[in-house]
C-alpha cells in the first residue's frame, strides 16, 4: 500500500528498478503539495479543493530533476493498449496505467467514484485477469480485462486515453540536496508565491470563506451534508497520507534534516506534523456535523473558522521554511 | 499524528498514513478508515434516500432516467456529455421527458455504458416485492434474492436472471 496512488506507484516502480527511495521524498521532491480551491470547473458539479499538483506533474517533475527516464504511451485504439501492455509485462516489466477509479471492482463500492486520475501498477496476468497492485488497496487484485478497458478508455475530464508508462532507465547517483532545495523552493512558491486567488494559502482562504455559502448550491441538506463529508474524504482517504498530505509532508522533511544536518528541518517537519494534525481536527470535525446534520450558520462558520486558522498556520510554516531554505547549502 | 491516535481497526478499508513513532520517527501505518467505520451506515442511508426520491420523480414523469442516472453517479451535464460521446446540447435535451422520447436508441447505449448499466434498465427498475420504492441497487444486504443481468453480443439486448441465493 502506499499514501497516494502517483507517488506509490512511482516508488514502487523505482524500487522494483534498483532505485530505493521512499515515497515521501518522491511526493517532496515532486514539489507534489498544493491547495487550490476549484468552484468554476466546468466539469466539476460541485465546488472542490485540490491537494496536491496535477496528475502526471509529480511524475514529470520527479523524472526531470532526479534524471529518470520513463517509457510512456497514450493510444486510440483500445486493442493496440492491450497488446503492447502483454507485451511489457510478458516481459515481467511492471507497468503503471493511468485508470477510472471507479471500475477497480476490488476496492469497496462505497470508495468507488468516478475519478480519471487514479494510477494503478500492472505486474501480470493469469488468463483474463491482470494481476494489479494498488496503492489503496492492501494485496494483490485481480482485475477482469474488461474493466481495465473500460477503465483506461474512460471519456470526461482528464480522460486517462490508455496512457501507461514505465522506467526504461535509473541514474546511478543523484545530488539529493540540490533537488529537495529546488522543491522545497517550488512547493514554497506554490503556497505563498504570487499565484491565482484560489490556488495555495489565497485559495485556503477562499474555501474558508466560501463554505458558509455552500447551502446555497446544494438541492436538500443530505447533499450539504454529502459534500460536507467529501471534505473528510479529500483530507483523509483519498490517497492523503493523512491530512491532506501535511503528515507526508512532515515526514519528507523529517528525511531530508539528516542529509543536511540540519535541526531547523527537524523543527520544521514537527510543525507540519502539528499543522496536519490541524487539518485532522477539521476532516473529523466535517464528518461529525455531517452526519448529524448540524449545519446551520453557525456550525459552517465554526468550520470556516478553523479552515482560516490552517491558513494562517501554513502561511507563517512557509515563510519560516523560506527562510531556512535559503541557508541550506 | 501519534500512532495510537491513528490507529482504527476496520478491515473493509484500509489505508496508509504518516504518523508519528513512539521512538519520534516518522514513517507509514496501515490502518482503517475512520469515515468508513463510524459513518458509512449515514452514507448508505443517504444514497438510499437519494434514490428513493429520484425514483418517486422517476415514477411521477418528472424527470427522465437519464437524469435519475445522472444525478446518482454524481456527473453534471458536461461530464456527462464528455464521457458519452453525446452534444451537450442534446444531454440537456434527454435530461428532460420529453426530450428522452425522442432520444436515440444509439445515444441510450452510449449513457448505459457511462452509467455502467444495460440499456434495459433505462426503462426498467428491477426490485423484489415489499421493496417497491427501492431499486435493486438499493437493496442492502438483500439475501434471498440475486440479480444477474448479462450482456450479449446486441448492445440493445440484456437477459436479467432472478436467481436464489443459496
Amino acid at each position: 500500500m502506499a499514501a497516494h496512488c502517483e507517488s506509490g506507484t512511482l516508488t514502487a516502480l523505482l524500487n522494483h528498478k534498483g532505485f530505493t527511495i521512499s515515497e515521501p521524498m518522491i511526493f517532496g521532491m515532486g514539489s507534489a503539495l498544493y491547495f487550490g480551491y476549484l468552484s468554476h470547473t466546468p466539469n466539476l458539479n460541485f465546488p472542490m479543493f485540490i491537494l496536491r499538483t496535477k496528475p502526471g506533474k509529480l511524475r514529470k517533475k520527479v523524472a526531470k530533476r532526479l534524471g529518470i527516464k520513463f517509457k510512456s504511451d497514450k493510444f486510440r485504439s483500445t486493442e493496440k493498449a492491450e497488446r503492447e501492455l502483454d507485451d511489457l509485462i510478458s516481459k515481467g516489466i511492471p507497468v503503471a496505467v493511468q485508470v477510472d477509479l471507479y471500475y477497480m471492482d476490488y476496492i469497496p463500492e462505497w470508495e468507488r467514484v468516478h475519478a480519471n486520475i487514479h494510477f494503478i501498477t500492472i505486474v501480470g496476468k493469469e488468463g483474463d485477469h491482470y494481476i494489479v497492485s494498488d496503492s489503496y488497496f492492501p494485496k494483490l487484485a485481480k482485475l477482469h480485462k474488461d474493466s481495465l478497458k473500460k477503465a483506461r478508455f474512460a471519456k470526461g475530464y482528464l480522460a486517462p486515453k490508455g496512457f501507461m508508462y514505465y522506467i526504461d532507465s535509473v541514474p546511478k547517483s543523484v545530488d539529493q540536496k540540490k533537488i529537495i532545495i529546488k522543491a522545497i523552493k517550488e512547493t514554497i512558491n506554490n503556497m505563498i508565491g504570487i499565484q491565482p486567488p484560489f490556488i495555495g494559502i489565497r485559495g485556503m482562504r477562499m474555501f474558508g470563506r466560501k463554505v458558509v455559502g455552500w447551502p446555497k448550491l446544494t438541492r436538500d441538506i443530505d447533499h450539504l451534508s454529502h459534500e460536507i463529508t467529501k471534505i473528510n474524504i479529500f483530507l483523509e482517504d483519498q490517497g492523503t497520507g493523512g491530512a491532506g498530505f501535511r503528515y507526508m509532508y512532515a515526514t519528507f522533511l523529517r528525511q531530508a534534516a539528516p542529509l543536511f544536518n540540519n535541526t531547523e528541518l527537524d523543527v520544521l517537519s514537527k510543525k507540519m506534523m502539528e499543522i496536519g494534525d490541524g487539518w485532522r481536527n477539521i476532516s473529523y470535525f466535517a464528518a461529525k456535523i455531517s452526519k448529524n446534520r448540524d449545519l446551520g450558520p453557525d456550525r459552517l462558520s465554526e468550520l470556516s473558522k478553523m479552515i482560516l486558522g490552517r491558513a494562517d498556520a501554513e502561511e507563517a510554516f512557509y515563510k519560516e521554511l523560506k527562510q531556512v531554505v535559503n541557508r541550506l547549502k | 499524528m501519534k500512532e495510537k491516535d491513528a490507529f482504527v481497526d476496520y478491515e473493509p478499508h484500509q489505508l496508509l498514513l504518516y504518523v508519528e513513532r513512539e521512538d519520534g520517527t516518522y514513517g507509514p501505518m496501515i490502518t482503517g478508515s475512520h469515515l468508513s467505520k463510524n459513518y458509512i451506515d449515514d452514507y448508505f442511508d443517504k444514497m438510499e434516500k437519494l434514490r428513493i426520491s429520484l425514483l418517486q420523480q422517476l415514477k411521477e414523469n418528472v424527470i427522465s432516467p437519464v437524469e435519475y442516472y445522472r444525478i446518482i453517479h454524481d456527473f453534471n451535464v458536461f461530464e456527462l456529455s464528455s464521457r458519452a460521446g453525446v452534444s451537450i446540447f442534446k444531454v440537456k435535451r434527454h435530461l428532460k421527458v420529453k426530450g428522452f422520447l425522442k432520444a436515440k436508441v444509439s445515444d441510450l447505449i452510449k449513457y448505459a455504458e457511462v452509467f455502467d448499466v444495460p440499456v434495459s434498465n433505462l426503462f426498467q427498475v428491477i426490485t423484489v416485492e415489499g421493496r417497491d420504492n427501492e431499486t435493486k441497487d438499493g437493496v442492502p444486504n438483500e439475501n434471498k434474492y440475486r440479480v444477474k443481468q448479462s450482456k450479449t453480443q446486441n448492445p440493445s439486448l440484456v437477459i436479467t436472471k432472478f436467481e436464489l441465493n443459496k
